[in-house]
């Protein structure tokens, strides 16, 4: 079994988001990390490994920045690197699926573990798509996976609750929360990522050609301000509340 | 301009977000088409105002949920712009028609205009992102964003038998664990202070909970004041710091430390008696009332929902 | 919420990137395991075990030490690791500083190749806590007149006397302990079970309350032979422990005055009096500015002393001015950040109260305040001033 995670540099979630001329101002985002869902596909990647996996390959695309969040994954326990080198951020996620989805060819993995989508984006297109590419069986909402007989039991979220399923391989999870958060590296796992040498691949060394997004971004903008605190007067506003808590927050 | 939406099921029937994606698709001038996966809610699609075509997508890959097998029996039926609640089955079915149809995706719209331009919030809402795209391509939709049309059509109904195999077989079922949920994981938090009176009184807010899919917290006061309440429950500066979509503050005055673990939540509603509760300073939503006569109203309402 | 650490000069970027993984990793263990529980532990008065085990786990024990299972990290990564763990607490840094410098340092340094390969690597994973024994109830700023002896007794050793203020004492399974033999210091290395030795801890501290300090008595301690430490004698050996501590802790200060630091902004901004919040107005304003105007200083000052310890270029005499000096900022920034917090600012609910009783420990031990001017006028003049003798 070769497991490949991949993973996604993302602004830190409790960095500020800025946005100036009409988009995101990447170069005043204080604080970039792993991206939390990805975080919790790599502690269960590590943990497919330590229970009879071969080989967990961590695999990224983006800019030269991004390489950061290899060496983190390298600290805690990933075999080998790599990154998938692009330049451009906002690239369409039609060509991110395809550069990943030959990164995991290029490394002759057969079960991969991904976010079930990434804290910048917020999308969720990329895993899917990956194992749409592949022929990979799909598993989404995932909290937790573990080895069975010649295959996996994943726990993931239904409907109605949770539903304990099986694959077999291969097959692709994307988690969501897990039952475990991404174990702390040690000093000896810090160490020894210093010394692992990242495999850095253009879209070319892939064989990938990229199309031409057929989506062109317009703009971003900052979000509406929120109207100022209202007050309301007696339970008989109960009702009120609740359907601006629907219809404008759109939080319920 | 052809639409084709991917109907959003719940148990035996549709989810009200499917006639909102017949109502985003009309907001386009599109005439849709809805597939209802598992031939579930076909009758109910045909009487959605503006539905052009039912197509009941039968199939025994449509008995559970398989991602993969949805979209490989879906995706031959998809023409033009193809919609789907950004549910996460929602969005996973419809990132995996767009890869087989090579087709541009875009999850968790909010907005569609003319053209098609559509907005959806990035960063978890701390920015906006709008783009241009045009058909063929897939969108997936954000609940209650589009109003949904009335139920006076009559569409023609036509079935498809489409399987495909499935990789992922479901081996247990567990319903929905009845333990409570914590605070600090939860995207919709009911929290209690002194003025509940009495730590049995929490009960009603476990109530409330109950419905929303909410943790239940307390303020130090409520700590401190009452064994009952345990320190796990604390929101506050020597409690836990949440940032919920939604928090609800039920008998909490809002003393600078209760503040400090909650005023980043999204949307905040206080219910006090007291009018000049500091709570009120930083609540989106106030009401003046005693907790007795709100939260039987906030029940019934949020249970209507 | 992960802490957001005031680095005004960003002096942090001055870091290798493998030092920079180092205090990410410390940190969250502290905002996970340390901050959540911190305030209990102060009211009980105990030392967690649990964080015992996990600084063992991340193999931050012994840091700058090589070899024996210690991993041979730089100073600056040993510096980063104390004032990471005293943003927990000054208790937590005290453990780790005890530990390492003033335990495992002097067996590193001093010891046999058995007794290093006995101790360090059960030392290093946490398994063994280690305590210093140097002051006395009677001879604190002047350990060189200690009276605790030890006699050679032809097959062992016997030792007389007690140590006072030792952290980690009653919990420790190693004791570095110094007593003349013949009337010249030696390092003894003391084991919980010896007969004769027991370490009773000292109640009642308003600091360092989440810290363990004792007493060691020793009572016809009966030593086997090959537990003194063969490498050194005289004051030398204690005094070269104390050099690393003291470098640590002027890291560790700057860490309790960010936490401070951090505290006072965010409560500032949201206390609310004569309709404004109190950070608009100008007195407030003028003390933030001056935390982090002290604050950018000691994080450049203990960063260049860390690239000459390094170096090895480094003399005592540039540890007692970053000690003396970071300690003494870091206790005024933690009395002004509980002025800001005002009556808040003594509840256990807010970290600066718990910060300053702290730093009023770290202010004395190590080498006082006093004696490290001390140090320096002796430096400057070459003139001793701590005896009324003039030699």
């Amino acid at each position: 079994m070769t497991i490949a995670v991949l993973l996604k540099q993302v602004p830190d979630t409790t960095a500020r988001i800025t946005v100036s001329g009409g988009m995101v101002d990447e170069a005043a985002v204080g604080k970039w990390s792993m991206s939390p869902y990805d975080e919790y596909a790599l502690e269960y990647a590590l943990q497919l490994k330590e229970s009879g996996g071969d080989d967990l390959i961590a695999i990224t695309c983006g800019p030269a920045r991004a390489s950061k969040i290899l060496t983190d994954a390298a600290a805690v326990g990933a075999d080998s690197l790599v990154h998938v080198l692009t330049e451009d951020s906002g690239m369409d996620s039609s060509n991110v699926q395809s550069l990943l989805a030959a990164a995991i060819r290029h490394v002759g993995a057969d079960v991969v573990l991904c976010g079930k989508q990434a804290a910048d984006t917020n999308a969720g297109s990329t895993g899917p798509g990956v194992a749409s590419i592949l022929g990979f069986t799909c598993v989404g909402m995932v909290s937790e996976v573990s080895t069975d007989a010649d295959g996996f039991l994943a726990m993931r979220m239904s409907p109605s609750g949770n539903e304990k399923v099986s694959v077999s391989k291969p097959c692709l999870f994307a988690f969501d929360k897990a039952s475990m958060e991404m174990r702390r590296p040690n000093v000896r796992g810090i160490m020894m990522a210093k010394k692992k040498a990242v495999e850095s691949l253009t879209p070319t060394d892939l064989g990938v050609s990229l199309i031409d997004s057929r989506v062109s971004l317009e703009s971003h903008s900052a979000p509406a301000e929120k109207p100022p605190g209202q007050k309301f007067e007696g339970a008989s506003s109960v009702p009120t509340v609740v359907s601006k808590l629907r219809d404008e927050a759109n939080v319920i | 301009m052809e639409v084709t939406i991917i109907a959003e099921t719940t148990g035996d029937s549709l989810h009200p977000v499917t006639a909102q994606l017949v109502g985003a698709a009309c907001s386009m001038d599109g005439t849709p088409t809805v597939i209802c996966p598992g031939g579930i809610g076909a009758e109910e699609a045909s009487s959605i105002s503006g539905v052009n075509k039912v197509i009941s997508a039968e199939g025994d890959c449509f008995d559970s949920f398989d991602s993969g097998a949805w979209a490989n029996a879906i995706s031959p039926l998809c023409e033009g712009v193809v919609m789907s609640s950004s549910s996460a089955h929602g969005r996973e079915v419809l990132a995996q028609v767009a890869a087989i149809r090579q087709i541009p995706v875009i999850q968790d719209a909010t907005g569609l205009g003319g053209g098609i331009r559509v907005t959806r919030p990035i960063y978890s809402g701390k920015a906006i992102e709008t783009s241009v795209v045009s058909p063929p391509c897939a969108i997936s939709v954000r609940q209650n964003s589009f109003e949904s049309p009335g139920n006076e059509g009559s569409a023609e109904i036509s079935t498809v038998n489409n399987s495909s195999d499935v990789g992922v077989s479901v081996r247990e079922a567990l319903a929905k664990a009845n333990e409570k949920l914590d605070v600090s994981e939860a995207d919709i938090i009911i929290s209690g202070g002194r003025g509940m009176g009495d730590p049995s009184n929490f009960s009603h807010l476990y109530e409330i909970a109950d419905v929303v899919g909410a943790a239940v917290g307390a303020s130090r006061a409520a700590v401190d004041t009452w064994d009952e309440i345990p320190h796990g429950m604390q929101v506050g500066q020597t409690g836990k710091t949440v940032n919920p979509s939604l928090y609800i503050a039920v008998g909490i005055s809002g003393a600078i430390q209760h503040l400090a673990g909650m005023r980043s939540s999204k949307y905040i509603v206080a219910i006090n008696k007291d009018p000049d509760a500091p709570i009120f300073g930083v609540a989106d939503y106030g009401i003046v009332s005693t907790w007795e006569e709100a939260l039987p109203v906030l029940k019934d309402e949020l249970a209507k929902l | 919420m992960p802490y957001d650490a005031l680095d005004f000069y960003d002096v942090d970027s001055l870091l290798t990137e493998e030092e920079r993984m180092v205090r990410d990793m410390v940190r969250d263990f502290v905002d996970n395991e340390v901050l959540p529980k911190i305030e209990h532990a102060c009211r009980d008065g105990v030392f967690p075990d649990e964080w015992r085990e996990e600084l063992g786990n991340m193999g931050v024990l012994g840091a700058p030490l090589e070899g024996y299972g210690c991993p041979g990290l730089s100073y600056a990564a040993y510096g980063v690791i104390c004032r990471e763990l005293e943003r927990g607490d000054s208790g937590l840094r005290s453990f780790a500083s005890v530990q390492g410098s003033l335990a495992m340092y002097p067996i590193w340094d001093f010891g046999s190749e058995d007794q290093k390969n006995h101790y360090l690597p059960k030392m290093a994973s946490g398994e063994w806590i280690g305590c210093f024994g140097l002051t006395e109830p009677d001879y604190g700023s002047n350990p060189g007149d200690m009276i605790t002896r030890a006699e050679d007794m032809g097959d062992h050793y016997l030792l007389n006397g007690a140590k006072m203020w030792i952290t980690n004492g009653t919990n420790a399974q190693v004791a570095v302990v110094w007593a003349k033999l013949d009337g010249v210091i030696r390092g003894f290395i003391v084991e919980k079970d010896d007969e004769g030795f027991s370490a009773p801890e000292m109640k009642g501290k308003h600091s360092l309350k989440a810290s363990v300090t004792s007493e060691l008595v020793f009572q016809d301690c009966k030593i086997p032979k090959d537990r003194i430490l063969p490498g050194v004698k005289g004051l030398r050996g204690p005094f070269s422990c104390l050099n690393n501590a003291r470098y640590g802790i002027s890291w560790g200060a700057i860490g309790a005055a960010q936490a401070c630091f951090d505290s006072a902004r965010e409560y500032a901004l949201s206390r609310i009096q004569f309709e404004h919040p109190i950070a608009s107005y100008q007195l407030v304003q003028n003390k933030l500015s001056w935390m982090l105007r002290e604050i950018t200083k000691a994080q450049l000052l203990a960063f260049h002393l860390s690239q000459k310890k390094d170096a090895g270029t480094w003399i005592p005499e540039h540890i007692s001015l970053a000690k003396m000096n970071n300690v003494d900022i870091a206790l005024e920034i933690a009395r002004v950040a509980r002025d800001i917090h005002g009556a808040n600012g003594i509840l256990d609910e807010y970290p600066v109260m718990r910060h300053m009783a702290n730093l009023e420990s770290v202010k004395t031990y190590e080498g006082t305040h006093d004696i490290h001017n001390l140090i320096l006028g002796r430096h400057i003049t070459g003139i001793q001033a701590f005896t009324r003798s003039i030699e």
